[in-house]
C-alpha cells in the first residue's frame, strides 16, 4: 500500500540558490511542489477575478455574478463582524479567504495541498495575529490591556480571568494554524487510506477463494472515497471560511476594544 | 549522488546535514532514510523556503486584490446601488407627475361634464320656449282660420235660410192656387207666414 504520508513530502521542482538570513540560517528558495501549489492557487484567484470582472457592467453577466457573489459574501461577513470600520481590513480577509480556499480546493484536484503544510498554515496564522497585535497597539495604545481585563469583573475574579485571557490569546495563532492544518492533513490521509484499501483489497480478492469477498470491501472503500471526497469539498470551503471568520473576530476584539457590540 | 547536485544545493544539504535535496527521486530516497522522523510537515529544512514563498505570493495576491479587483468590484456595486437609487427616485417622480396629470385630467373631465350639463339644460329650456312660441303662433293661426270658416258657414246658412223662405213662399202660393184656384200674392203669403211664425 502506498504511504499515505507520501503526498505531504516536499519535492523540489526547480533548484534555486538559497540565501542566509541572519539569526535564522540558510533559506532554500528552491521552487518546490508546495511553492507550485501556492503559485497555482494565487494564479487561479487572480484569473478568476480577472475573468469575472473583465467586463464589469451594472447589469452583470453570469461570471460577474459569481465574482460579485464571493465579494459580497466576504464583505457582508467583515462588516457584519467588525462593523463599518472593518472595511479597511476587507482586502486582507478577502485575500486570506480566497487564497486558502484556492489552496484547499486545488488540493482536491492536484497531488499537493499547500494548506496541509504546517509551515503555510502557521505563517498565515502568525501573520494574522501580528496584524491584530500591531493594529491593536496602534489604535488602542496602552488601552490594549483591556483585551485581557474584561470590564465589569470584580478584582478577585480578574486574578483568575486575566491569565486565562492571556493564555487564550496566545493560543489563538496555534489553534488557527492547527485547525486548518489538521483538517487538511486528516482529510487527505483518510482519502489516501481508503483509496489504498480499494487497491490492496482488490489485489487480495484477485487471489481467489474466500478472498474474493474482498471485492465487496473494496467496493465499500470506493464508496467511502467518493463520500469523503464530497465531505472534503465541504471542509475545504468551511476551513477557509472559518479562518476568515476567526480573523475577523480577532480583529474585532482590537477594533472595538472595550465596547462590545 | 553528490555529483549530480549543483554546488548550491550541496551547500544547503551540507548545512542541514540531514540529506541532500536535489531532485524528485533523491528526495524520495532521502525520505526513505528518514521515515522514522514522523510527519513530513515537521521537517524544518523546508519551512524557510515555504514561508518566504508564501509571504511573497500572499503579498502579490494581496496587492492585486486590494488595488485592482476589490476597487473594481466595489465600484461596480456602488455604481449599481447609485443607478438603482436614481432609477427609483426617477420612477417615483414620474409616478407623482402621472398622478398629478391624472388629477388634472379628472378635474378637466368634471369641469367639462358640468359645462355639458349646463349647456344641456339651457338648450332644453331654449327648445321648450321655442316650441311654446311656435305652438302659440300656430294656435292663433288655426283659431283665425276656424273663425273665418265659421263666419263663412254662418253666412252660407243665413243665405240658405232666406232661400228656404223664398222657396217655401213660392211653394205655398202654388199649392194655394192649385187647391183654391185663387191667386194669392206673395205679400199675403208673407203675412200668413209671419203670422204663423209668430204663432
Amino acid at each position: 500500500m502506498a504511504d499515505p504520508m507520501h503526498q505531504f513530502e516536499i519535492q523540489k521542482v526547480v533548484d534555486l540558490p538559497s540565501f542566509t538570513l541572519p539569526g535564522v540560517g540558510a533559506i532554500d528558495m528552491s521552487i518546490t511542489n508546495s511553492t507550485v501549489a501556492m503559485l497555482a492557487a494565487a494564479t487561479l484567484v487572480i484569473l478568476f477575478f480577472a475573468v469575472t470582472t473583465a467586463k464589469a457592467a451594472v447589469v452583470p453577466g453570469r461570471l460577474q455574478v459569481i465574482g460579485e457573489g464571493v465579494f459580497s459574501y466576504i464583505d457582508d461577513l467583515v462588516v457584519g463582524i467588525i462593523g463599518h470600520e472593518g472595511r479597511k481590513f476587507f482586502p486582507y480577509i478577502f485575500t486570506l479567504f480566497m487564497f486558502i480556499l484556492a489552496m484547499n480546493m486545488l488540493g482536491l484536484f492536484l497531488v499537493f495541498t499547500a494548506t496541509s503544510q504546517l509551515a503555510v498554515t502557521a505563517s498565515l496564522a502568525v501573520m494574522t495575529i501580528l496584524i491584530v497585535i500591531i493594529y491593536g497597539v496602534m489604535r488602542n495604545g496602552a488601552n490594549m490591556y483591556k483585551l485581557f481585563v474584561p470590564s465589569g469583573v470584580p478584582w478577585y475574579m480578574l486574578i483568575l480571568v486575566t491569565p486565562i485571557e492571556i493564555l487564550s490569546f496566545l493560543l489563538r495563532p496555534v489553534t488557527l494554524a492547527l485547525r486548518l492544518f489538521g483538517n487538511m492533513l486528516g482529510g487527505h490521509v483518510a482519502l489516501k487510506v481508503f483509496a489504498g484499501f480499494v487497491v490492496s483489497l482488490g489485489a487480495l480478492a484477485a487471489t481467489g477463494g474466500v478472498a474474493t469477498l474482498g471485492y465487496v470491501a473494496a467496493a465499500l472503500s470506493l464508496g467511502g472515497v467518493v463520500a469523503l471526497t464530497a465531505l472534503e469539498f465541504l471542509v475545504a470551503f468551511l476551513q477557509a471560511f472559518v479562518f476568515a471568520v476567526l480573523a475577523c473576530v480577532y480583529l474585532n476584539d482590537v477594533v472595538n476594544l472595550g465596547h462590545h457590540h | 549522488m553528490a555529483a549530480e547536485t549543483t554546488p548550491n544545493a550541496e551547500a544547503v544539504g551540507a548545512e542541514h546535514g540531514a540529506h541532500a535535496p536535489a531532485g524528485v527521486t533523491e528526495v524520495a530516497a532521502a525520505h526513505g532514510g528518514e521515515a522514522s522522523g514522523g510527519l513530513p510537515q515537521f521537517r524544518m529544512e523546508y519551512w524557510g523556503g515555504q514561508i518566504v514563498w508564501l509571504f511573497l505570493i500572499f503579498a502579490v495576491l494581496y496587492i492585486l486584490l486590494a488595488k485592482v479587483f476589490v476597487p473594481r468590484l466595489r465600484k461596480i456595486q456602488d455604481t449599481r446601488a447609485a443607478t438603482i437609487a436614481e432609477a427609483v427616485t426617477q420612477a417615483r417622480s414620474v409616478q407623482a407627475e402621472a398622478e398629478a396629470q391624472a388629477k388634472a385630467a379628472q378635474a378637466e373631465i368634471d369641469d367639462a361634464r358640468a359645462r355639458a350639463r349646463g349647456l344641456a339644460v339651457e338648450a332644453k329650456a331654449k327648445a321648450a320656449a321655442e316650441l311654446a312660441a311656435s305652438q302659440k303662433a300656430e294656435d292663433a293661426r288655426l283659431q283665425a282660420q276656424m273663425d273665418e270658416a265659421e263666419a263663412r258657414i254662418r253666412g252660407l246658412r243665413d243665405q240658405a235660410m232666406t232661400n228656404v223662405r223664398g222657396i217655401a213662399g213660392e211653394t205655398a202660393q202654388a199649392m194655394v192656387e192649385k187647391l183654391t184656384g185663387q191667386k194669392v200674392t206673395a205679400a199675403e203669403i208673407d203675412a200668413a207666414l209671419a203670422a204663423q211664425g209668430a204663432a
